[in-house]
C-alpha cells in the first residue's frame, strides 16, 4: 500500500477516518440523552479536550459561535487542530492566542484593508514566530533564527471552500474521500499534500481527491433549539448540516431554547436532528460580534476596534486580555460589550430580516 | 449587455482632461465591469468591488439576473455591498436560502454564467494568485471560493485596482486556474469544466484574452487614456502586452451607475481609500461605543437599506 510518491504514501492525514456502527455508537454516548442542556464552559471542558480537533459552524463575520472560541481561549486549551472555510476574526484569536498546532483553511482576509492589515496575527507568526511560528508546507515558513527551540510551528494547509466542504462531507458519507473538479492544474495540490489526483475509474479524466474530515468537535450557532438537541437555522446554512454529520461531537449553541413541540411547528428548519447533538448552550448574543440572522446584525464597530488594536502585537494581548481573560463567561463579556448596544444591532437587523414567531 | 462605447471626437481636450480625474478607480471598475453581464444570467458575486459592479448590472442593465454568493443566498434583491458572501442583506428578499457545498455543486454542474473575482498576481494566461508573496514573504488571502469558481463557473470578470505590480510572467503561487500555459485544450486536459477567464476591469483599461492564443491584451481604454498613458500601462507589464487593433473607447460611469454605487455603500466603505477616514472608521476613532455611537451608525444603515428595498421590489 505504501508509495514513495509525491502524495505521501503513508502520511497520516489529520482527521481522515471511517467508522462501523459500533465504533460510531461508542463515541455517541451523549447523543442519545433526553436532555442535553448545559453551560458553555460544562460544554467546552467535557468535549474539547487538549490535542482534539475542531470545527465551527456558520461563515466568516455571520453565525460563528465567537463566544465558544473566547471560551476556549479563556479555558488555555492547547495543541488544537481547527479547520475552516473562510475564517475571520474568530481565526485570529486562535491564531495569535496560540492555542492551535494546525490550520486548514481557504480564506483568512489578511491583505491590507484600507490602509490596516486585516487580521495581523498570521502575519506576527510568519515574521516574528509570535506567539507561534509558521509552516506552511513548502511555500512559506518562519525563518529559523525567529524560532525559539521550545516551540512547535503551526502547521497552515491551504484549500478551497469548496474542498473543506466536501471533507466534512465525505466524513459525513462515511467515506475516505470526496472528488471534485476545482484546483485542477494549480498550486494548491501541489503543496497540499493531502489532496490526490486520479484518472476516475469511469472515464478516465482527472479528478482532484480531499479525504474526509471527521473533527472531534464541532460547535454550531443557531437560531432556536430544543433540549434534545432539534437545531434550527434560517438563513444561508453554510456547512453546518454536513459538519454537524462529520464530528465525534456536536454542540449547538442558540440564541433561544424551545419546547419540543415548537420544533414539531417548523420541522423542515431543523438542519440538525437530535441524534447528531451532543449538547445545547443556551446563549444569546453568542455571536457576537459576528450577526445572526434573524436576530442580529454584525457588529462593524466592534470588529473595527479589534481590527486596530490588533495592529500591534501589545494591542492583540491587551484585548485578549480584557475582553477574553478579563470576562469570566459570555456574560460578563456581553455586559462590557453593553446590552442596549447589542440591543441596538438585534433592532437593526429587524428592519432586514426575522425568524417567524 | 449593457456596453458602452464611445470615441474620444465625442469629448474636447478640456473636457478630457476634467474627465481623468473625476472618477476613483473603484467607481471606473465596477461601473465598467457591470456591463459585462447579460440580462438573465445567473452571476457569482463576491466581496466589495465585485460585488457592487454585481448590483449596478442587476439594477441597470439586468434586471433579470440573479446573484448568487457561496454562503448560500440565492437571487436576493441586493441591498446593500456585501462584505462576505454570508451577509444578512444578502439574506434579505432572496429566492433561495441554501447551503455553500450546494452552491458550489451548482456551480460545478454548470448553472453559474459569470462570476466577478480580484487578484494579487495575474499572468499573461490568467492564471491567478491570491494566496502567497514568496518576496518579501507575505500570506494573502487564500483561494477561498476562488479556486471553485475559476475552475468551474462560465466564465470570469477579474475587477481589480491596477497596479503594475499585479502583472508578472511567472506567479509566486498559482491559485486559480486560468489558461495555463496557453495551448488551446489546455483546461480540458486538466478536465475543467468552466470557461476561465473572460476579461481584467481595470481603471486603466480592460483586459482580454486572445480567442486562439489566449493571451492578455489590452482591449479597450478610457477616453482620458492618451498614446503616453497606453505606452505606461504596456511599460507596467513583463511581457510584450499586445493592444487591440481597433482599441474601444470605454465610455465613462453613467449617472444611473454611480447612483446604485452610492445606494449600496452608504458607509463609503469600497470607495473611501482609509478604512479610518469612513464614517465607521471616525467612531472608532472616537472612542464612543456607547448607544449613541450604535444610533449614529446604524440608523445611518437602516435608512439606506430601507431606500434600497424601495428601489429594488
Amino acid at each position: 500500500m505504501s508509495h514513495d510518491d509525491d502524495n505521501g504514501g503513508e502520511m497520516e492525514i489529520e482527521g481522515l477516518e471511517t467508522v462501523d456502527y459500533e465504533e460510531r455508537q461508542k463515541e455517541s454516548g451523549h447523543k442519545k440523552r433526553l436532555n442535553k442542556v448545559m453551560t458553555e464552559k460544562e460544554a467546552v471542558a467535557t468535549f474539547l479536550h487538549d490535542g482534539d480537533s475542531f470545527a465551527i459552524g456558520g461563515f466568516f463575520q455571520w453565525r460563528q459561535p465567537m463566544s465558544i472560541v473566547r471560551e476556549i481561549i479563556r479555558q488555555r486549551k492547547t495543541h488544537l487542530s481547527f479547520i475552516d472555510e473562510s475564517g475571520f476574526f474568530g481565526m485570529e484569536l486562535l491564531v495569535g492566542s496560540g492555542v492551535l498546532d494546525r490550520l486548514d483553511l481557504a480564506y483568512f482576509p489578511i491583505r491590507q484593508v484600507g490602509g490596516l492589515t486585516g487580521l495581523p496575527s498570521v502575519d506576527r507568526c510568519l515574521k516574528e514566530g509570535d506567539p507561534r511560528p509558521i509552516d506552511i508546507g513548502g511555500v512559506l515558513k518562519t525563518p529559523e533564527n525567529k524560532i525559539r527551540s521550545d516551540q512547535l510551528p503551526l502547521k497552515i494547509v491551504d484549500w478551497t471552500n469548496f474542498e473543506v466542504a466536501l471533507r466534512f462531507m465525505a466524513g459525513a458519507l462515511n467515506v475516505p474521500f470526496m472528488p471534485c473538479r476545482s484546483s485542477l492544474g494549480t498550486d494548491i495540490p501541489k503543496y497540499n499534500k493531502e489532496i490526490k489526483i486520479m484518472d476516475d475509474p469511469y472515464e478516465n479524466k482527472p479528478l482532484l481527491l480531499v479525504p474526509a474530515y471527521r473533527p472531534d468537535v464541532v460547535f454550531i450557532s443557531v437560531q432556536r433549539a430544543d433540549r434534545r438537541g432539534n437545531g434550527q437555522v434560517w438563513g444561508f446554512r453554510g456547512t453546518d448540516y454536513w459538519k454537524a454529520r462529520a464530528a465525534k461531537h456536536v454542540v449547538l449553541i442558540t440564541e433561544e431554547l424551545v419546547p419540543i413541540e415548537k420544533t414539531y411547528e417548523n420541522p423542515g428548519m431543523t438542519v440538525i436532528p437530535a441524534y447528531c447533538t451532543d449538547a445545547v448552550v443556551l446563549l444569546p448574543y453568542n455571536c457576537h460580534p459576528s450577526g445572526v440572522y434573524g436576530w442580529y446584525i454584525w457588529d462593524m464597530l466592534c470588529d473595527l476596534r479589534m481590527l486596530v488594536a490588533c495592529q500591534t502585537k501589545e494591542g492583540f494581548s491587551q484585548w485578549l486580555d480584557e475582553w477574553i481573560y478579563g470576562c469570566e463567561d459570555h456574560s460578563a463579556y456581553c455586559d462590557k460589550v453593553g446590552w442596549e448596544n447589542l440591543d441596538r444591532l438585534a433592532k437593526a437587523e429587524h428592519v432586514i430580516n426575522r425568524i417567524p414567531a | 449587455m449593457g456596453h458602452l462605447y464611445t470615441t474620444r471626437e465625442n469629448y474636447t481636450a478640456e473636457q478630457l482632461k476634467e474627465m481623468k480625474g473625476k472618477y476613483l478607480p473603484t467607481e471606473l471598475i465596477c461601473c465598467t465591469a457591470s456591463r459585462e453581464i447579460e440580462d438573465g444570467e445567473i452571476m457569482f458575486v463576491g466581496i466589495g468591488i465585485s460585488d457592487l459592479a454585481g448590483a449596478i448590472a442587476k439594477l441597470v442593465y439586468a434586471p433579470n439576473s440573479l446573484m448568487v454568493a457561496e454562503a448560500g443566498y440565492i437571487g436576493f434583491a441586493g441591498i446593500s455591498t456585501m462584505f462576505s458572501p454570508a451577509d444578512d442583506w444578502g439574506a434579505t428578499m432572496a429566492m433561495c436560502h441554501q447551503g455553500l457545498p450546494e452552491t458550489f455543486i451548482d456551480q460545478q454542474a454548470g448553472l453559474i454564467d459569470v462570476a466577478y473575482l480580484g487578484f494579487a498576481q495575474i499572468d499573461m494566461f490568467g492564471n491567478v494568485n491570491v494566496s502567497y508573496i514568496t518576496g518579501p514573504k507575505i500570506r494573502m488571502n487564500g483561494s477561498g471560493g476562488g479556486g471553485d469558481i475559476a475552475s468551474s463557473a462560465g466564465r470570469i470578470v477579474y475587477t481589480v485596482e491596477f497596479n503594475a505590480r499585479s502583472y508578472v510572467k511567472k506567479l509566486d503561487y498559482m491559485t486559480e486556474p486560468g489558461f495555463f500555459d496557453g495551448s488551446p485544450d489546455a483546461r480540458n486536459k486538466q478536465n475543467l469544466v468552466g470557461g476561465g477567464p473572460s476579461c481584467v476591469v481595470t481603471n486603466r483599461g480592460v483586459f482580454r484574452f486572445d480567442v486562439e492564443t489566449h493571451e492578455m491584451y489590452l482591449a479597450e481604454v478610457f477616453p482620458w487614456q492618451d498614446k503616453a498613458d497606453i505606452e505606461e500601462v504596456r511599460k507596467a507589464f513583463p511581457w510584450n502586452l499586445k493592444v487591440a487593433r481597433e482599441l474601444k473607447i470605454i465610455a465613462p460611469p453613467t449617472e444611473r451607475e454611480l447612483w446604485v454605487m452610492r445606494l449600496m455603500d452608504p458607509l463609503g466603505l469600497w470607495t473611501v481609500a482609509r478604512v479610518l477616514d469612513t464614517t465607521l472608521g471616525k467612531l472608532v476613532l472616537s472612542g464612543k461605543h456607547d448607544i449613541e455611537a450604535y444610533n449614529a451608525l446604524e440608523e445611518g444603515r437602516e435608512a439606506a437599506w430601507r431606500k434600497a428595498l424601495e428601489i429594488v421590489t
